[in-house]
């Protein structure tokens, strides 16, 4: 695993902080800016840890792809992808297992079941 | 064998007592009130205990069982983080901005407990608006920990945390943006999860960075969260985080045993990345012998870096909180705490370019963390390097100048529990945080669960 490179926190100054605030529409006092001063030398090096250059192709959208509620017991699958490998939960098992002999047993299927969802 | 006294019941025992017609809500409602009165002075759990209503809401509890009603949460004892909405109860998030502030709508979860028949004690403590650290320049002073009142209780569910180990509630609200349930749980020795993003509404509860808040129960034992959750979980149309699937009855769940599991170690974690002290270590060693004892399979496992995972959070929760509260920052600026000025402000100060890569890292992050459940059920860590703090020894920027162990699943989106692990000589707790896969809420509680009936670390109570 690649490691954080070593934060390389470049100091601002007071000057160019008041500069920053007035752009962002804030009026603090000394105290409060000297504590800003402080904060945001933390963030400038956690910002400078992540990696910025990626290809123009990366997803910008923000939406992760989560497997499905219900296709994930115990194990997750190793990329959306492969959902179909996972297992549902334990009582979805046990409704698929009931759901699969009741369908031996039928020659049409059912309709959906109305208000499955707890506590709806 | 002695049953325990009414307020150190857990939630399972004190349901099974109340179906059964042994146990009346409304003098376990009368005994937690007094109890409250009698210790909360010596811990600020609450900020506000509501005991009329809890009283009016015990005495129905109390007719639905004489009428038959079966429900586990019928007539139990709990209190939320005061950033939960309470029709006509004030919801401050422990800070001046909404002193006055009374909602005209219970949360999503307050109302599913309700229903379930749940009766509210009060609103707990918090940190203000969930971030932050305890701030002493406040209208309400922070909650202390049960364990040694001279300690942090961890947070920002501060309350949450105090008030179950202490047996002031049954169980609690919590909410988890970068470790705000698991935290308090690990210093405060009780149980807490943090379900995954989706399963649990969070309308109605006072966000801090949307894409990263969680809302979630804490209590005494994981099978008392499981219940909790059992309420809980299910989808919220209104909420447009939240996730509709199947049913999952957790505290059915839970039950069954553990053995064959595969359970990876993130010793890396807490030996390199968050060194932890010697204490915590040999539990952690002792953990893994009793998963082991346990028929887990339990093997070394590796993630990206807790410091990769912390940045991305930070910079995400800071950016988030600093958009929610700008126009309230520019005009009473000085009604906030100086701990939430100094962790919030820097907000401001984060241009566009860098927010979205946060956001693309996480969605890497996201995928790694995915990878490695392809090899384990669930994976293991230490949740904090060690015992809790001193009060005294918080600082402000702590938010990013120490990295938490427990920002990891909040970044993956992946659910995790803390439990509690044991004991230093002396006396304070060490907590345990499992961590599973997207909807593996259940095989997190079913470890959590087991684990604690195996380590038997349910039997030790603060002495107040």
């Amino acid at each position: 695993m690649a490691a954080v490179p070593a934060m390389s926190v470049q100091t601002i100054s007071p000057g160019e902080m008041q500069l920053l605030l007035s752009r962002a529409g804030l009026i603090l006092n000394p105290g409060q800016v000297a504590d800003l001063v402080l904060a945001w030398r933390q963030v400038e090096g956690l910002i400078e840890s992540i990696r910025h250059d990626r290809p123009l192709a990366d997803d910008m959208a923000l939406t992760f792809r989560l497997p499905s509620p219900g296709v994930s017991p115990s194990v997750a699958p190793a990329t959306p992808a492969t959902n179909a490998k996972a297992k549902p939960p334990i009582k979805a098992q046990a409704k698929a297992k009931s759901k699969a002999a009741s369908a031996k047993r039928r020659t049409a299927p059912s309709p959906p079941r109305k208000g499955a969802r707890r506590g709806r | 064998m002695t049953a325990p006294k009414a307020p150190f019941l857990t939630i399972a025992e004190a349901s099974r007592l109340i179906v059964g017609k042994r146990l009346s809500p409304v003098e376990l409602v009368k005994e937690l009130l007094a109890r409250i009165e009698k210790i909360d002075p010596r811990l600020n759990s609450y900020l506000l205990v509501t005991e009329r209503q809890a009283l009016t809401a015990a005495r129905a509890a109390e007719r639905a069982v004489m009428a038959g009603r079966r429900t586990p949460l019928l007539g139990i004892p709990l209190a939320y983080k005061d950033i939960y909405e309470t029709a006509g109860v004030r919801t401050t998030a422990q800070s001046r901005i909404l002193a006055d502030n009374m909602p005209e709508h219970d949360a999503e979860t307050v109302r599913r407990l309700g229903a379930e028949g749940a009766v509210m004690l009060g609103k707990l403590a918090t940190h203000e608006f969930a971030i932050g650290g305890p701030a002493f320049d406040l209208p309400w002073p922070p909650a202390r920990n049960p364990w040694d009142t001279r300690r942090f209780t961890g947070g920002s569910s501060s309350g949450s945390g105090a008030a179950v180990a202490a047996g002031l509630a049954l169980g609690a609200l919590g909410s988890d943006t970068g470790g705000s349930i698991r935290l308090p749980a690990a210093y405060c020795g009780i149980a807490g999860i943090k379900p995954t993003p989706g399963l649990v509404s969070r309308r109605g509860v006072i966000p801090l960075a949307p894409s990263l808040d969680t809302a979630g129960p804490m209590a005494w034992t994981a099978m008392d969260c499981a219940i909790l959750l059992d309420a809980l979980a299910g989808h919220d149309p209104l909420d447009p985080a939240s996730v509709s699937g199947p049913p999952v009855s957790y505290a059915s769940a839970v039950a069954t045993p553990i053995r064959g599991l595969r359970i990876g170690m993130l010793r890396r974690f807490y030996e390199h990345d968050v060194p932890a002290s010697p204490e915590m270590l040999q539990m952690m060693s002792h953990a893994a012998s009793t998963l082991r004892s346990l028929g887990c399979r339990v093997e070394d496992a590796s993630l990206p870096s807790v410091q990769e995972y912390n940045a991305v959070g930070r910079v995400i929760i800071s950016a988030e909180a600093y958009a929610l509260h700008e126009a309230t920052l520019k005009t009473r600026l000085s009604d906030y705490s100086r701990v939430f000025r100094v962790r919030v402000l820097a907000g401001a100060l984060i241009r566009a370019a860098d927010y979205i890569a946060a956001q693309r890292r996480r969605g890497d992050l996201i995928a790694a963390t995915g990878r490695v459940f392809d090899r384990f059920d669930v994976l293991i860590t230490a949740p904090t390097a060690g015992t809790p703090p001193l009060l005294t020894d918080q600082r402000p920027d702590d938010g990013f100048s120490r990295p938490l162990l427990t920002t990891v699943a909040n970044v993956a989106a992946v659910p995790s529990m803390v439990v509690c692990g044991g004991f230093t000589p002396a006396g304070l707790p060490l907590g345990l945080e499992i961590i599973g896969p997207a909807w593996g809420d259940a095989t997190v509680l079913r470890v959590g669960h087991h684990f604690e009936q195996a380590a038997g670390t349910r039997t030790r109570r603060p002495e107040l």
